[in-house]
């Protein structure tokens, strides 16, 4: 299981998977207020 | 009789100061207490992100612009790209030193060091031309908060970050011995996701 705390490389992998939801997340949203 | 007592003073020689401490835990000590840190500054960062969400969510408060004035998203999405580019020349830096590739170890600290040093600027340039004050209403002591927080974080992970860059060019750090590039490594990687929660909270949504 991925921890973020255990390695740098296991952050820096935690913080590409953040970024890559956040952008969905984001997305998502502001594309449901504009309809 | 007289080999026991050369034996008891050889052993009273070798051994100085306290007796070692007892080593209970798997993890190392410094990982562990970059471990509690970084456990204990997500609480912090919690406890800012309650109150911003308790004005839009459960106050139901209005969310910038307010009188007019916006939050530059377009500014601060470049300054994310900065941000995150940063980690990016991390992770190359502690390639470097797995691989015992000086060089890269070496512009990757100092490149991380800069980008880091011009998201700060510019966030520093960002509050003298935002057009209002912590004290104006709850939403910009909350902007000022969160991002300020963060700022600090960065000022922290930057610090680090110098000290390492600084080592590094004296030529410290091997292949096998690199965990004073590591653990500010992974500090620096909690500041970028840190930032990519603030910027989608306060700036996006």
């Amino acid at each position: 299981m991925l921890n973020p705390l255990r390695s740098e490389q296991e952050a820096f992998r935690f913080l590409l998977y953040v970024a890559a939801v956040a952008a969905v997340v984001v997305g998502l949203v502001l594309l449901i207020r504009a309809l | 009789m007289e080999s026991a007592s050369i034996a008891s003073d050889l052993a009273h020689e070798e051994h100085h100061g306290p007796p070692a401490p007892n080593v209970s835990s798997r993890v190392e000590a410094q990982f562990l207490g970059m471990l509690l840190f970084i456990i204990s500054e997500i609480m912090l960062f919690g406890a800012f992100f309650t109150a911003y969400f308790f004005i839009r969510v459960v106050a139901g408060d209005e969310w910038f612009p307010i009188a007019g004035i916006s939050l530059p998203k377009a500014v601060a999405g470049v300054n994310t790209a900065i941000l995150i580019s940063s980690s990016f020349t991390m992770h190359w830096a502690l390639e470097g030193a797995r691989n015992e590739n000086r060089n890269a170890l070496r512009v990757g600290l100092l490149t991380t060091t800069l980008l880091g040093l011009t998201f700060l600027a510019v966030q520093v340039n960002e509050y003298v031309h935002i057009g209002f004050s912590p004290q104006d209403h709850a939403q910009g002591t909350i902007f000022y908060g969160l991002t300020g927080l963060h700022g600090c974080h960065v000022f922290i992970g930057l610090t680090l970050l110098t000290f390492a860059t600084i080592r590094a060019f004296r030529g410290h750090f091997t292949a096998k011995e690199h965990r004073g590039v590591e653990v500010p490594g992974i500090y620096w990687h909690f500041v970028d996701v840190m930032w990519i929660f603030v910027y989608s909270t306060v700036y996006l949504l």
